[in-house]
């Protein structure tokens, strides 16, 4: 799946006025691949992908999609792009049935298919705005897929949906991913980036600040492992930094929390062994891509 | 799938869109057809402040009006709404080229000010027996180039305001000084000189007279207020393609 990159984007960079959004932006997307783009809001991702998309004109920095420019190409790439954007809407009059035919091209799926892979039959007939907020979501990723592109844009594309329909999306993003089919992901959602994505792109302030497997960059930004317990009397909490694979200690409350690498376990495991009573609510934890990105991008970097 | 198919489907999904509007249609519809039964009996037949039966002034100025209609209330609107709610940028990201929706516009525009013309012909043809065209051929040409102009004038307006909310303020402050100044109003004669000149400045005053002149025979035959409507609709074309060519940020 490597050196074969059906994306690539190399020193991007956009402003609105004053303000740099995008900042020397670069990262490939091979074929294929689940890429995500995560970041808090106001992170500069959406400004990206538009840009990828066609929809903006970076300052400067070059992209590619497929060999095409999407700028210049834009309507070649039409063809092979199917985009779940963030910030649009379709007439309120117009109906999901007629949504479907009025962006269908040759390579579409049929109709009836689309609705019924989306649960969408019942509303064929019914204008957009009277759908609910998930329903018109599930439409815009219905539309962005009927065409079956060879890259796909989706640009927060849960948002608005309930928990079963959430379940839904990922598990037709999966499908994609076995189809071929190469996913770009905008999300701020931590879970949803690490369930889905072959590998991620951290965005914060305009910039990436890192990029690499969701195991990759909780081991970067994080730590493998992490216990908690509250510790007998008689046990040194102090000396437990010094132990082989402790990176943090911390006290919170009556309890201490160690993390670090996995062979922490080991020695504080045997530290607590030494000890006459053995804490009963001992805890053992891998921490997820949410736990140790959102100290990071919950601050900003200028 | 070529641009043509595309434009073919675009164009009949927003003539669709456009029906389902009761409102629009109210308006473009039912507003020349009132105004002509109303004034067209107002004035004594034989005044000849009009320089023809003051019913076929108003019923021929009501064709005119219900071109304005279209050109400045419904299109900017409809230009300006789909460009604050992002319908445009769903249509870019498509890959549809940047001119297919204003063309389609365009036809729309076109169909629905041939429609609302036709109406207000019958009704004042049966309610006062309007007269024929006096050259027939001459106010259909002059006619159809007066709504394409008009049409094309009014994407470039939608495509200049920021939002729906501006295009209706703007289309609806223009339209009604150029609706009654321009002679859907009070008959020139009685309008001060001017108001007049300013009439001559406004777009809509052209389509009148563009129309009317070859319909009753009056003076000038409408040739200067066809070239005038030329200009507009040249204008306003090169206008809005080369706005929607150059626009990426939608």
């Amino acid at each position: 799946m490597h050196n074969n990159p059906i994306i690539e984007v190399a020193g991007l960079t956009k402003s609105y006025g004053e303000t740099r959004v995008v900042d020397d932006v670069s990262f490939t997307v091979e074929r294929g691949e689940v890429f995500g783009l995560l970041g808090s809001n106001g992170a500069g991702k959406t400004t990206t992908v538009e840009c990828l998309q066609g929809l903006r004109s970076p300052d400067s920095g070059s992209m590619r999609i497929c060999g095409l420019d999407p700028v210049r190409d834009s309507r070649a790439l039409g063809a092979l792009v199917g985009s779940q954007l963030q910030d649009s809407a379709l007439p309120d009059r117009l109906r999901v049935g007629e949504a479907l035919s009025l962006f269908a091209t040759e390579r579409a799926a049929p109709i009836d298919q689309v609705l019924s892979d989306w649960g969408l039959t019942a509303q064929r007939k019914t204008a957009f705005g009277n759908l609910s907020g998930g329903q018109q979501q599930k439409l815009f990723v219905a539309l962005a897929l009927m065409n079956r592109p060879d890259v796909v844009f989706l640009d927060e594309l849960t948002q608005g949906l309930d928990p079963a329909a959430r379940r839904t999306v990922w598990d037709l993003v999966e499908d994609l991913r076995a189809g071929g089919t190469t996913v770009v992901l905008v999300t701020h959602f931590m879970d949803e980036a690490e369930a889905l994505c072959d590998r991620v792109a951290i965005m914060r302030d305009g910039r990436i600040v890192g990029t690499g497997r969701p195991d990759e960059l909780i081991a970067q930004f994080g730590y493998a492992m992490e216990m908690s317990f509250t510790p007998p009397p008689e046990l040194d909490v102090a000396a437990l930094s010094q132990l082989d694979g402790v990176e943090q200690l911390a006290q919170l409350g009556s309890r201490v929390e160690v993390r670090g690498t996995a062979e922490l376990v080991v020695h504080v495991g045997a530290a607590l062994s030494t000890c006459s009573t053995i804490p009963s609510d001992v805890r053992v934890g891998q921490p997820c891509l949410e736990d140790v990105l959102v100290p990071i991008l919950a601050t900003t970097g200028s | 799938m070529n641009s043509i198919t595309v434009l073919a489907r675009v164009t009949l999904t927003e003539l669709k869109l456009v029906l389902r509007e009761p409102l629009v249609i109210a308006f473009v519809v039912a507003f020349p057809i009132v105004c002509t039964l109303v004034l067209g009996g107002v004035f004594d037949p034989d005044d000849d402040a009009f320089g023809a039966v003051p019913s076929d002034y108003y019923g021929v100025a009501y064709v005119a009006v219900a071109i304005g209609a279209v050109g400045l209330t419904t299109v900017p609107v409809q230009v300006a709404a789909y460009r604050e709610r992002g319908v445009l940028r769903r249509f870019r990201a498509s890959g549809m080229a940047p001119w297919i929706f204003p063309a389609a516009m365009a036809v729309v525009g076109v169909i629905l000010s041939i429609a609302s013309s036709i109406l207000v012909v019958i009704t004042a043809t049966l309610s006062y027996g309007l007269i024929g065209p006096s050259d027939w051929a001459t106010t259909l040409l002059y006619g159809a180039v007066a709504i394409v102009a008009f049409v094309s004038f009014g994407i470039l307006v939608g495509w200049l305001m920021p939002n729906a909310r501006a295009a209706q303020g703007v289309g609806t402050l223009v339209f009604f000084p150029m609706f009654l100044l321009g002679g859907g109003g009070p008959p020139p004669d009685a309008l001060s000189s001017t108001m007049n000149t300013v009439a001559t400045y406004l777009p809509l005053t052209h389509v009148m007279r563009a129309i009317q002149e070859p319909w009753l025979a009056l003076d000038g035959g409408g040739t200067n207020h066809l070239l005038t409507l030329l200009a507009i609709g040249a204008a306003s074309t090169a206008g809005w393609l080369w706005l929607a060519r150059r626009t990426t940020e939608l």
